[in-house]
């Protein structure tokens, strides 16, 4: 591993082919990955060190010391005084461009000091928090909950009508199975913000609204999926179904029992596929999901920005966890995925 | 056990009619054996027989009762793939017992059932195994074991030596024989190798382009061909064939002008020739004999030899006449060199003729 990444051109020295890749490979390292990062990292600030000015990359923020008389811990400043001494003194209030300052040690000696004459003592700390604050302050379990509902169910529910509509367009011989199958891909030329509406209204007059089902429902039928198991399908020998047939087995059995364990490739790809839209997905459930407590996680973190406060804190730790488990998913089945987009050229 | 009958069947893909007609009878533990070139119809013959394509008209009979619309599960035939058609993600325990799982047969009884046909086939050390770890004979005889299982009234073979080397072939070819003796079971097996055919066959069928052209046991077909194509097909190395002008009619017997000038007498009773008609004589070339010539002769350059050990082969063209190429099997080890001119005799009773439109002339 390490002798393929420390792989040059030149024998000894480095030519100025390698300082060129890999100065490009680590633009895109920082490009791709700093954002992620950042995100990271800035999860874990206090929301005062959210704020501040200039940013840090690090989760940093001010040390806070116990001051006698005061309720809430206050932070630490390194102070030059007028005869040229430094001094760590806390902050007790500020006005204006003068702020009030003691010696924790000494908390009745007020100090009035000009804020540029100070530099806050830093120290890293995790605001560990932001996470565990999420499961009691907000109903962070709830949209958990829902998002994995509507995950989970809406691939199971997929996988079994795509392959069951591509195990009838690729094994069949009926006349029209062209035209259906055509039929069926045409719908992939369609914008979905074409059919919102229609499809809202749809859903509305089923009563599906603020429902997770209605979230569900519209979304199982995929062309993509029906084209990519199909294509699949094709490739098993009919031999295969014939012999079946000689063995008795009925038409359900067949697809059951030989057509589905043996298209088990393509439904990994199709389910790694639809986890992914499901997850990700955020403009359905928003015109169909309205109550808070049937909002996914992808739902919450909008609701999240509220119009004049934004806890910005609470909301970067919410949008790590929620890119977990497409992270984890994209990792150990990133060879699927690659194979998916290179059998039916969908992302 | 059951016997199988076709009446005029026809079958036609969008038009095409690609079965004329086909009538046969299997009777009750035959053997039969269909063959043909590559795009006769045989397999599609076979898989009407199993239910696997309809049939645009005529009758199938199994047992006597019409079979045409009865399904491929419910004929009661078994059916062995060229590709065998193994189900790759189950074992072969699984793949032997999926067909009576399917008719709710009990687990006692699939147990008893699928060990005995695997003990039959030499199979038992295999049963826990996926046919990807299977060599390619005993992925054959998986998808025996499979036919086997659910006791078949009659075995179809579609080609199923065709995927083997040619060693195996041989063996396997023993196998089944030795199996149809086992089990007296009707089986029918279509090929395009007339070897397997001959050594396996009770009756053979030659097929060509949709229509029977003969049927009959094995040596039937290799001694009285009924016509061209037949005598061609059957026999290995091909028979020869010359283009000859009757010279004169005696009778019985026809006077035959030979390439190079030599001429032949055979019988003929019946025979509608007349001096001057062309035919073209068949002789397998294990009936051809190299000699000095003399009358009943026809000279032969030999253009290459083939050396076997036990016999030798030579081939070459007769009296430099183009089209007319002929191969000599000579027993033993020959001196005779390529490039030699030599004279090859016609025993007269080995002679096969036919006619114009390639019709045999009965013996």
């Amino acid at each position: 591993m390490l002798d393929f990444l420390t792989r040059t051109r030149g024998r000894r020295r480095l030519d100025w082919t390698d300082w060129l890749t890999f100065g490009y490979l680590a633009f895109g390292l920082v490009l791709m990955f700093g954002p992620v990062l950042w995100l990271v990292l800035s999860s874990f600030k206090t929301e005062g060190a959210l704020t501040e000015f200039p940013p840090s990359l690090l989760p940093t923020g001010p040390r806070l010391v116990a001051v006698a008389g005061e309720d809430k811990p206050k932070p630490l400043y390194r102070v030059t005084m007028p005869d040229g001494t430094v001094r760590e003194l806390a902050e007790l209030s500020r006005i204006g461009l003068m702020a009030n300052m003691a010696d924790p040690a000494k908390p009745e000696e007020i100090v009035r000091v000009p804020v540029d004459k100070r530099e806050p003592v830093r120290e890293f700390g995790l605001a560990t928090e932001n996470y565990t604050d999420l499961g009691g302050k907000f109903e962070f379990g709830t949209y958990l909950w829902n998002s994995v509902f509507i995950t989970v169910i809406a691939t199971l529910i997929t996988l079994l009508f795509n392959s069951m509509a591509a195990f009838a367009l690729s094994k069949y011989r009926f006349s029209g199975s062209k035209v259906v199958f055509l039929l069926i891909l045409s719908t992939l030329m369609v914008p979905p913000t074409i059919v919102l509406v229609p499809n809202f209204l749809v859903v509305s007059e089923l009563g599906l609204l603020n429902s997770l089902w209605g979230v569900i429902w519209p979304a199982v039928a995929t062309p993509t999926g029906v084209f990519l198991l199909r294509q699949y399908m094709l490739t098993l020998p009919d031999e295969l179904l014939e012999a079946a047939r000689m063995d008795h087995a009925s038409e359900w059995r067949i697809y059951w029992r030989i057509v589905l364990p043996l298209t088990a490739p393509a439904l990994a790809v199709l389910a790694i596929f639809s986890v992914m839209w499901r997850w990700n997905d955020f403009l359905w459930p928003l015109v169909v999901l309205s109550r808070s407590e049937k909002f996914t996680l992808q739902l919450a973190l909008n609701a999240f920005q509220g119009d004049l406060v934004t806890q910005w804190n609470y909301l970067l730790a919410m949008t790590v966890l929620t890119l977990l488990p497409i992270t984890v998913v994209f990792a150990f089945l990133q060879k699927y995925i690659t194979q998916g987009i290179a059998s039916a050229g969908v992302k | 056990m059951a016997t199988l009958q076709l009446r005029q069947v026809v079958k036609e893909f969008d038009a095409t009619r690609v079965i004329h007609g086909v009538d046969l009878a299997v009777a009750d533990g035959e053997f039969v054996v269909f063959v043909g070139p590559s795009g006769c119809g045989k397999s599609t013959l076979l898989r009407m027989i199993c239910g696997l394509e309809h049939v645009t008209s005529g009758d199938i009979m199994i047992d006597g009762a019409k079979v045409n619309h009865v399904s491929a599960a419910d004929r009661g035939l078994a059916m062995v793939f060229q590709s065998y058609a193994l189900y790759p993600h189950m074992t072969v325990r699984q793949n032997m017992s999926f067909g009576l799982e399917n008719i709710g047969t009990a687990r006692a009884e699939i147990e008893s059932k699928v060990s005995a046909a695997a003990k039959l086939l030499r199979l038992d050390t295999l049963l826990d195994r996926r046919p990807t770890q299977l060599s390619g004979g005993q992925r054959q005889r998986v998808a025996i074991g499979r036919a086997i299982v659910r006791e078949p009234r009659i075995f179809l073979f579609d080609e199923p030596l065709s995927n083997l080397d040619a060693e195996l072939r041989v063996s396997m070819r023993s196998e089944i024989t030795s199996l149809h003796e086992r089990l007296k079971a009707t089986m029918v097996y279509v090929t395009h190798d007339q070897v397997e055919a001959m050594t396996m066959a009770d009756k053979i069928v030659v097929l060509r382009a949709g229509r029977v052209e003969q049927v009959g046991a094995p040596l039937d077909l290799y001694n009285k061909p009924a016509d061209k194509f037949v005598a061609g097909f059957i026999g290995s190395p091909q028979m020869n064939f010359v283009p000859v002008s009757v010279a004169s009619v005696d009778g019985d017997d026809i006077c035959l002008r030979l390439p190079g000038g030599g001429t032949v007498v055979v019988s003929r009773p019946g025979a509608a020739v007349t001096p001057g008609t062309a035919l073209v004589l068949g002789v397998r070339p294990e009936h051809l004999r190299v000699t000095e010539g003399g009358p009943g002769t026809m000279p032969m350059r030999v253009e290459q030899v083939e050396h076997l050990g036990a016999h030798s082969l030579l081939y070459g063209l007769v009296a430099d006449v183009d089209g007319a190429r002929a191969t000599a099997h000579v027993e033993g080890q020959t001196a005779v060199r390529a490039g030699a001119a030599v004279a090859v005799a016609l025993p007269p009773a080995a002679c096969h003729l036919f006619a114009a439109d390639e019709v045999g002339l009965a013996i």
